[in-house]
């Protein structure tokens, strides 16, 4: 047979438009500029800049204020890609949130309560251990979730349910008499700064991504988690340690979640453990879908959360700008939800 | 009834699927439609069935065109269209799986449940069956699944009935019953198309047969008088073996013993050993628990009893993980839900047993990764364009190869093969052979579970033969024969030896 005819190099727009079928990251990026351009112009109207220089400013000031509102968030939803993709849900994260800053407020608080000043210790060298302990502690409290879902055989909506509620009562319980400060060079790791901007916690945010694209892409510990979340049975027949892949991606992002945790408390300097993280659960999940990985496990990607961790800021930045009704901010991150999945339906192949 | 197929195209792309096929049928026959995986069987039934346009021909009922833009249409015209994967739910009552979306409805809206058994009863009736229509169909075994789905395909006043690949979860009894069941209503005049991959259930129930290879039609004719090496050579284009495969070898060391290997009510007091080089078969119906069994020896069935000894060392498996560390592998039945992951590519299918030997310092060396499947590819002689393609492209037996190639990968001392050649075509399954004969060569201690008897009988030095978990019998030369596996499957005795 002579299928030459057909064999023409496919034009441009037929490329594209495979791109789009094909590949969610193609029309998620889409998306993402489309917004960027709208913000832009809506920055550009709402300003009223004399020069070019000034109004260069003005968009990196607002672009490093968003990137650094949304570090938190977008560290969380590294983890939650992980969890999604391995066929999972964590909705512990808020809880384990406040529970890491608590204690890594608790460890440093130079008032009389202080963990670490009352054994003595103080400046740098108790910082370093706090950190790490911090960081113990998120990847324990992860780790704790891994093992109620693999050795518990428990369905991870209802294992981090539980753990949800238990964390941030028992953090409230502990903490309603305290009321820690924290050391001034503590507030160093995320207020640290570069000509004058806060720039650490976009940093962070940036080292994580690229570790965990790394780590999705290139270890047997990442490719792992999309066989476990597309087919756990077939994974599990491949002679791989099905249970053990499953707790360390809880653990791995209850350790992101420490990381987050104390970018945020020493970029503030203090927590509302009633309110702190509230949400977050629900903001990661957003990035998550919002960047293309399937709610049902086995597909998505690290690039595709940045993405829409990015849309959802954006759109937030821009509702700001053109001064919308903040009531009616989650409106339009509902419907961006539902409009980004609307647009990754692939046809049925 | 008469229905009729004319000069059918149909292409996906550049690829043409169907090339000008005729086919037609007439009430009281069944028609066997052949051909290996790919062969474009399916899509052929699929534009019959409504749930694919042809690009162009056209389709005759009772000599008037007919369109079917959707399976509801073709229906309509009583055209039914019983899928492999059976469209039942478990946990309804059988006449409430056969009304479905139909339902028969009192004055007041409620259902008439009474109304709907009683019209079930007419088609069991009818039928010659004997099935309370109250029953859950989760109850029910494969086979008489089967007949609740033809009934409900009558139920609908079909007089064509579709059957892909009806018997290949079934037991041999169990299919007698289905056959019994296309033969009722053969008498009645449906008229049947029946999709199989088995050319002996063919020649039993059939009463004509239709060829396709690569789109084409290549030989249609009645089943009278046809042998299954003719059928076969039709399907692939060339001459097939049937003969047994059976080899001398020196064999090895024993590898693997098991000693009085029991769990729950699965598998009894089972006791074997296997020598390096061997190919040693397990077999019976449905229920056996030779699966569950080696499982168990893979270290995913759970805890067991009695002992297992690799290499003379007594073993305790508990994971699959160690199992691979232990040098024991296991391609497992059912390639959909056990052995592919479908969002994965090619190349990782084929591979994931062995990442954890290929890392550098925790990062997987894709170069070597690579290196290894490529092997694999060529002696299985897997049919693909990229590894980057994803596993479902490819047909049903080149994904069973893939499978296999991720245990050739991981070099294991003992290799389990649990029904490897289930919905593969002739060509792959003489290719999965030469495979397995040539570990034994190699030295690897080969096990092969399979309900197929030719495949037993064809490939393994000796065979064990299960019944309700028990080893009823063993065989091996010239006793392994057809007859003598069903004796003991079904429960006979061991004859006493000459």
């Amino acid at each position: 047979m002579d299928h030459t005819e057909n064999k023409k190099a496919p034009g441009v727009l037929s490329r594209l438009g495979r791109a789009w079928r094909t590949n969610p990251l193609f029309s998620t990026g889409i998306a993402l500029i489309v917004m960027v351009i709208v913000q832009t112009v809506a920055l550009t109207m709402n300003s009223s800049s004399a020069s070019f220089g000034d109004w260069f400013q003005n968009w990196l000031l607002n672009w490093v204020s968003l990137l650094r509102n949304n570090s938190a968030i977008g560290i969380i939803a590294l983890g939650m890609t992980f969890v999604i993709i391995s066929g999972g849900i964590d909705l512990s994260v808020g809880s384990v949130y406040v529970a890491v800053g608590a204690f890594t407020m608790m460890l440093l608080d130079t008032g009389p309560n202080g963990w670490l000043g009352s054994l003595g210790l103080g400046g740098a060298p108790a910082i370093l251990i706090a950190l790490v302990l911090a960081l113990l502690f998120g990847g324990l409290l992860g780790e704790g979730n891994g093992l109620l879902i693999s050795y518990g055989r428990m369905p991870p909506f209802i294992a981090t349910l539980g753990a949800m509620q238990i964390l941030r009562s028992v953090t409230q319980y502990c903490m309603k008499l305290q009321s820690p400060t924290l050391p001034e060079g503590y507030k160093d790791i995320a207020r640290l700064g570069i000509g004058g901007q806060q720039l650490m916690p976009i940093f962070y945010w940036a080292i994580l991504a690229a570790a965990m694209y790394f780590i999705s892409k290139k270890t047997p510990f990442g490719r792992y988690v999309f066989a476990i979340g597309s087919n756990e049975r077939t994974t599990r027949l491949s002679g791989v340690d099905v249970r053990k892949v499953k707790r360390r991606v809880y653990a791995l992002t209850g350790l992101l979640v420490a990381v987050a945790a104390v970018i945020q408390t020493s970029r503030i300097g203090s927590m509302d453990y009633a309110s702190a993280g509230s949400g977050f659960e629900m903001d990661a999940i957003a990035a998550v879908i919002v960047g293309g990985t399937s709610m049902s496990g086995g597909r998505g990607s690290i690039v595709g959360t940045v993405f829409g961790t990015l849309i959802v800021a954006v759109m937030n930045n821009l509702l700001n700008l053109i001064g919308v009704d903040p009531y009616l901010s989650a409106a339009f991150k509902g419907a961006i939800i539902i409009g980004a999945v609307l647009l990754q339906r692939k046809d049925k192949a | 009834m008469t229905l009729e197929m004319r000069n059918i195209y149909k292409s996906f792309g550049a690829n043409d699927v169907l090339k000008d096929i005729s086919f037609s049928l007439k009430g009281g026959e069944i028609c066997a439609l052949l051909g290996e995986n790919g062969a474009g069987k399916s899509t052929l039934m699929n534009i019959l069935g409504g749930v694919l346009p042809a690009d162009s021909g056209s389709i005759l009922l009772d000599g008037q065109e007919v369109q079917f833009p959707t399976p509801a249409k073709s229906l309509d015209a009583g055209i039914a269209f019983i899928h492999q994967e059976l469209n039942l739910v478990n946990d309804l009552a059988i006449y409430e799986n056969m009304f479905i979306g139909r339902e028969l409805k009192k004055k007041s809206g409620l259902l008439d449940a009474a109304a709907m058994m009683a019209r079930c009863r007419e088609v069991f009736a009818h039928m010659d069956i004997d099935l309370d229509p109250a029953a859950m169909v989760r109850d029910l075994d494969a086979s008489y699944k089967q007949i609740v789905e033809i009934a409900r395909a009558l139920l609908m006043n079909a007089s064509v009935i579709i059957m892909d690949e009806p018997t290949t979860s079934l037991t041999d009894p169990e299919i007698d019953r289905v056959f019994d069941m296309m033969r009722t209503l053969q008498a009645k005049g449906v008229a049947i198309v029946f999709i199989s991959h088995k050319l002996k259930e063919v020649l039993a129930v059939c009463t004509r047969y239709t060829v396709l290879r690569d789109g084409a039609m290549v030989a249609q004719g009645p089943v009278e008088g046809v042998t299954v090496d003719e059928l076969a050579t039709h399907m692939v284009g060339h001459q097939v073996r049937t003969e047994s495969l059976r080899q001398e070898r020196a064999l090895g060391k024993e590898v693997l013993r098991a000693e009085g290997l029991g769990q729950e009510n699965r598998f009894h007091d089972v006791s074997f050993s296997l020598r390096a080089g061997e190919v040693l078969g397990f077999t019976g119906l449905l229920g056996d628990g030779r699966s569950e069994l080696f499982q168990a020896i893979f270290g995913s069935g759970g805890k067991y009893r009695g002992q297992l000894y690799l290499e003379g060392q007594p073993v305790r498996v508990h994971s699959t993980r160690q199992a691979l560390e232990l040098g024991i592998g296991y391609v497992p039945r059912d390639r959909k839900e056990n052995g592919i992951i479908k969002d994965m590519d090619i190349l990782e299918n084929g591979s994931i047993v062995t990442w954890p030997k290929n890392t550098r310092l925790g990062v997987l060396d894709w170069a070597k990764v690579r290196e290894g499947f490529s092997r694999q590819v060529e002696g299985l002689k897997i049919k693909m364009d990229s590894e980057k393609d994803p596993i479902g492209s490819l047909s049903g037996g080149n994904q069973q190869k893939v499978v296999l190639a991720k245990w050739l990968n991981a070099g294991p001392k003992v290799l389990i093969f649990d029904n490897p050649t289930q919905g593969v075509d002739v060509g792959a399954k003489e290719d999965i052979y030469d495979t397995v004969l040539a570990l034994a060569n190699q030295g690897v201690a080969v096990v092969v579970l399979s309900s197929e008897a030719q495949e037993i009988i064809r490939l393994c030095d000796r065979a064990l033969v299960l019944y309700h978990g028990r080893v009823q019998g063993e065989l091996s030369g010239e006793d392994m024969t057809d007859q003598e596996i069903m004796r003991l499957a079904t429960g006979g005795e061991t004859r006493g030896r000459v």
